[in-house]
């Protein structure tokens, strides 16, 4: 049955995902997630997520999905055994190797290939599963026939981010901000004698991408002719699709933004509840306008 | 004082068949035959398995090796035509699979296994375990991400033990779309895709650039290794590449010309860069250098080799 996966990027937003409905939250760890400047909780803000997210029956998954340095991977993987203390089990990574790495430490853990992994085919789920994830997120621009497919490959959990904001350069394919600017940051969380590559979409360090996508450009070619040019993205938002991911036998739908506050986390939330539990019993659920952009739409903001 | 030289590998990259035809490929070992962006670019070999098998044709009788490379980011209908480009491969035998998809390599493991893999820039190999994973695959080559330093490259080949092909020159790839932002000038300009994204087209703000092929982005900037071969070859790299799948056959010929002179000469310990090499990159270059992420700085920065110097002042 599929399940709705909500973010909470902070304790409030925590609790308005959980009053809206949410069947399991994500939560990225301070330092070790590609929030940056996007919701990440400490430990204290995290033991007390799982438990309250625990009283109500709601699993918390925890976001690991920065790639460190190996001086720092190994930092990381001493923080497992205290995750697993929580009681959490699932965690979201974003490189194949320490995927791998975790699932011969770790065989009880669940993992989940995180969407910045890029995948986006049949053939990348099937190696996902091979490489020991117990699920892999694809993004929302894969509809349900393709879906589908991924599915039917079997073994794994397939995920669907359905509604996101879909960037010019897809997710795990982008270098644009680091080209720009690519600055160590010291790390958040007490870890003062590590950094994290601000900059790097991939690495981590989101929280400053420096947007380079919001912002106008000149697109010049050798003729003289300048046209100003925005790089196109759209809010994502395929709820009008939901009861086809649930019969393509999507395991979870899966919302971004760690970043937004309680009131707009919940009645988003409330919205996909409501088209996932139509779906289960088979009723449909109205076409949605597509979501206008707010004015700092990035992954800072999103 | 010159030293023993040693044998390298350079390799380049052609999106079609005419422009394979028009390309003086002299100064290569091995050419990367397809255009990894986009499924309706002019004559695209991976789209055409008939041209395909006549590209491979072409590059052998230049006396190079053909590899083929495969799309950025592959959908499940990318997945069918990227298989039909790998029975060409197979059937003729190309010397090697460049992919860019994980999935794409356990295809190739698992479909093609006579397939030599190379993975590519987007396949997204950050760490030395990435690297052992992708090798466990079958991967026999590995392009390091081109956001690594050099000192992060050196470790992933110490421990995964597979040759790792390096970028020297070029635009460096930097993100793949799937949306052309380029098809909405065919009225305003009067360019027709695809001969849109031909075009020499960069998106500039200020200070930066970066150069659009429509459904990709790369940088604006050549990344130039020119006076940094001799780290290279320290480091104990003998694959290079000089992307070259946005440029003009001229840009290919002459580029390509000048690192098979450089780098037979940094292989054998000579570590002098001559005038004309520099006249013939400034030539090219639209925006101007950079040295990519190889020395932890942006992307986008130039590092002389002797730090009193600026790029300004390079020969």
């Amino acid at each position: 049955m599929a399940m709705l996966l909500a973010p909470a990027g902070s304790p409030e937003a925590l609790e308005a995902a959980l009053d809206a409905g949410a069947d399991l939250v994500y939560i990225g760890l301070k330092g070790w997630s590609r929030g940056g400047a996007r919701g990440e909780l400490d430990w204290q803000e995290l033991g007390d997520a799982v438990d309250r997210a625990g009283a109500r029956g709601v699993k918390v998954e925890l976001a690991l999905n920065t790639i460190p340095k190996p001086r720092e991977r190994a930092v990381l993987l001493d923080q497992i055994p205290r995750v697993m203390a929580l009681g959490i089990r699932t965690l979201i990574v974003n490189d194949v190797g320490i995927l791998s790495m975790l699932r011969g430490r770790y065989p009880q853990l669940y993992l989940t290939a995180s969407i910045g992994c890029g995948a986006q085919n049949e053939a990348d789920v099937a190696f996902f599963r091979d490489v020991g994830a117990a699920a892999v997120v694809l993004p929302g621009t894969v509809g349900p026939d393709e879906a589908a497919a991924c599915v039917a490959v079997g073994g794994i959990a397939v995920e669907i981010m359905l509604h996101m904001v879909e960037e010019f350069v897809l997710l795990g394919k982008c270098s644009m901000p680091s080209y720009v600017h690519l600055r160590p940051a010291a790390m958040p969380g007490g870890l003062t004698d590590l950094t994290r590559q601000t900059g790097s979409m991939k690495r981590g360090g989101v929280g400053a991408c420096y947007k380079i996508c919001e912002q106008p450009w000149y697109l010049e070619d050798g003729h003289g002719r300048r046209e100003t040019q925005m790089l196109p993205s759209r809010q994502l938002s395929r709820i009008g699709d939901v009861a086809g991911y649930v019969a393509a036998g999507v395991r979870v739908l899966k919302l971004q933004g760690r970043s937004l506050p309680p009131e707009l986390l919940g009645p988003l939330v409330a919205r996909y509840r409501r088209a996932l539990d139509d779906a289960r019993v088979g009723a449909g659920t109205p076409p949605a306008a597509e979501s206008v952009l707010p004015p700092s739409w990035t992954v800072v903001g999103r | 004082m010159a030293s023993a030289a040693v044998a390298f590998e350079l390799t380049t990259s052609v999106s079609n068949l005419r422009h394979l035809r028009a390309s003086d490929l002299g100064a290569y070992d091995a050419v990367y035959l397809g255009n990894i962006y986009c499924r309706l670019y002019e004559g695209n070999l991976l789209e055409h398995p008939a041209e395909l098998r006549e590209a491979i044709r072409v590059t052998r009788d230049q006396g190079r090796q053909a590899y083929l490379t495969t799309y950025g980011a592959p959908r499940n209908e990318g997945l069918r035509v990227v298989r039909r480009a790998l029975e060409v491969a197979a059937t003729e035998g190309v010397a090697g699979v460049e992919i860019h998809s994980v999935g794409l390599l356990k295809l190739v493991h698992d479909e093609f296994p006579r397939l030599p893999v190379h993975v590519g820039n987007f396949a997204n190999v950050y760490t030395d375990v990435g690297a052992d994973v992708l090798k466990a695959f079958g991967a026999t080559r590995i392009t390091p991400h081109y956001e690594l330093t050099l000192n992060e490259i050196d470790q992933i080949a110490r421990s995964c033990g597979l040759p790792l092909e390096l970028l020297v020159h070029g635009k460096m790839p930097l993100g793949v779309s799937e949306f052309c932002i380029l098809v909405e000038y065919e009225a305003k300009w009067g360019v027709r895709c695809p001969d849109l994204c031909q075009q020499e087209v960069f998106l500039r703000k200020q200070g930066w650039g970066l150069k659009s092929v429509g459904k990709g982005v790369l940088s604006g900037h050549d990344v130039c290794m020119l006076e940094h071969l001799s780290r290279l070859r320290a480091g104990g790299y003998r694959h290079f590449r000089i992307e070259a799948v946005s440029e003009s056959p001229a840009y290919r010929a002459a580029i390509g010309a000048v690192y098979r002179e450089a780098l037979t000469r940094a292989m054998a310990g000579d570590d002098r860069t001559e005038a004309r090499w520099w006249q013939a990159i400034r030539d090219h270059a639209r925006l101007g250098l950079c040295n990519g992420f190889y020395f932890g700085q942006s992307g986008m920065d130039y590092l002389p080799a002797h730090d009193n110097r600026t790029m300004e002042a390079l020969p």
